[in-house]
């Protein structure tokens, strides 16, 4: 069984780590690097995580539990505006970082108004390229219950945050945290942060039910040695973009251009089958940069070989 | 600042008046404020916003807020309110050029080849820019998607009605007797 924990701490020594991470025969999901500070997301055989564990307190780090490991998540609010902006959306943000997850803030072009409120098929194709969304709203609860022609067809697990408690929308989002409104100052009380975690713990949640609807029909790879393979292709590992491949719960995100590199996705092989057979590769609705990777399910291979 | 806030959402009332009381805090203009209604009606929708100053804005020149002191061909300034530095160092700049305006102190300044009966009636605040900066901190507190907006203003009270589409006669009205209540004379 693997187990996923984060390293916190300093560059110094990282090395160790690194070859214990790969002699334990565990894989680095995250790796982010700021200056001499080093954050190191991995996935790990449960019996060594002990001995893990001990190698990263030696080298001067803390070891955190990270339940968001390998999942994209976007916060959306309504606008970039500064009514909707920065608070409480990248409080939330914050939160889920803290978490393991990688979380993207986006403001919807015309996401504002009771009546005139409204999202775009683009907007929603750039959403459902995360594993959840979370949607936040206001304090007016007239407003968030008009409002949920904004997340109602999205095809992603949503979390709705918003201040009063809403009626007539249990069916319309995954889960629904009230009594965070639009705030214009930072969440900082202790009732703010228990707030925050429970946001946190909601998502959470939201993530474990999405793994565990995956395992009932597996992906013919886990998007972690999927990873391993591209991390040789050298204009990924040259890539100085943070994060060049991000993982999500169904498959990848890979930080180069997908018309550019369409040769290369074509050719590559996994276990004797091409990537394209065992999974949909498209470019990112986001811009030209990004490739979109989405592994098929073990049954959806062999029904696609049977018929062939 | 005392905020009163009126409406049909028991969760929107509190958490706006702890919205305005930060934002207000924030631009720097809950001094300013004497006392303030919220009417919040999201139904409709309609917002009110009325606010009654502590004073009427009134233009300020550097004679207002510096002593002015003439020695031969010098003009010795002592600002008095040195919240008012930045533009009284602009308009000397602007006018008699950096060379020739020499900032002793944070305080004391000396211009060479100035007048003392010119500079005293440089303008260094309007209170019409004052009026503009609570009228924008207003709309910075309501809600971003209540679009149509209609202000009212006269003397120390300001008052904002808006709504999502079309602002009705009678929501002006409305205003009008939010605004009159704040001791408006409209």
């Amino acid at each position: 069984m693997f187990e996923v924990m984060m390293y916190d701490g300093g560059i110094h020594r990282s090395e160790e780590l690194y070859e214990a991470i790969e002699d334990a025969g565990g894989v680095v999901l995250q790796k982010t690097r700021s200056a001499q500070l080093l954050t190191v997301t991995m996935s790990i055989p449960g019996e060594d995580k002990e001995r893990i564990s001990k190698i990263c307190n030696d080298i001067g780090g803390v070891v955190k539990h990270v339940p968001l490991a390998g999942t994209e998540i976007a916060i959306v609010g309504c606008t970039l505006g500064r009514h909707h902006m920065p608070h409480p959306i990248c409080d939330i943000a914050e939160e889920v970082r803290e978490y393991g997850g990688i979380s993207v803030v986006m403001g919807l072009a015309r996401g504002r108004g009771k009546a005139t409120s409204q999202i775009s098929a683009k907007e929603k194709a750039i959403i459902e390229e995360y594993d959840a969304v979370v949607f936040m709203l206001g304090n007016f609860k007239q407003c968030v219950e008009a409002k949920k022609t904004l997340f109602e067809d999205i095809d992603i697990p949503v979390i709705l945050v918003c201040g009063p408690q809403p009626e007539g929308l249990d069916d319309d989002c995954e889960a629904i945290v009230s009594g965070v409104g639009r705030k214009a100052e930072r969440m900082r009380t202790p009732e703010e942060r228990k707030k925050l975690e429970e946001i946190g713990d909601v998502i959470d949640k939201v993530i474990r039910d999405r793994r565990a609807m995956l395992e009932e029909d597996p992906l013919f790879v886990h998007p972690a040695e999927l990873k391993q393979l591209l991390e040789e292709y050298e204009p990924i590992d040259m890539s100085l973009r943070p994060a060049p491949i991000v993982l999500h719960l169904d498959g990848l995100r890979v930080k180069i251009p997908y018309k550019e590199h369409k040769a290369y996705f074509e050719s590559l092989e996994v276990y004797g089958h091409k990537l394209t057979d065992i999974a949909r590769i498209s470019e990112s609705k986001i811009d030209d940069s990004s490739t979109i990777i989405r592994i098929k399910t073990r049954s959806e291979v062999e029904d696609e070989e049977r018929k062939a | 600042m005392e905020v009163e806030v009126t409406g049909s959402d028991p969760y929107a009332c509190p958490a706006y008046k702890t919205l305005f009381e930060t934002i207000m805090n924030d631009v720097g203009k809950a001094i300013l404020i004497e006392r303030a209604k919220l009417v919040l009606k999201p139904e409709i929708p309609l917002f009110i916003f009325s606010v009654r100053l502590v004073n009427e804005p009134v233009s300020k020149t550097i004679f207002d807020v510096a002593s002015l002191r003439q020695e031969g061909n010098e003009t010795h300034l002592s600002i008095s309110d040195e919240k008012y530095a930045p533009e009284i160092l602009s308009q000397l700049w602007k006018n008699y050029g950096r060379d020739n305006v020499d900032q002793q102190t944070r305080f004391d300044l000396v211009v060479t080849g100035g007048d003392e009966e010119k500079i005293k009636d440089f303008l260094v605040s309007s209170g019409e820019e004052t009026k503009k900066e609570i009228v924008g901190a207003l709309w910075r507190s309501m809600p971003e998607g209540i679009k149509a907006r209609h202000n009212i203003s006269d003397g120390n009270v300001i008052t904002i009605v808006a709504t999502e589409e079309i602002v009705l006669p009678e929501m002006v009205e409305e205003g009008i007797a939010i605004h009159k209540s704040l001791g408006g004379t409209i």
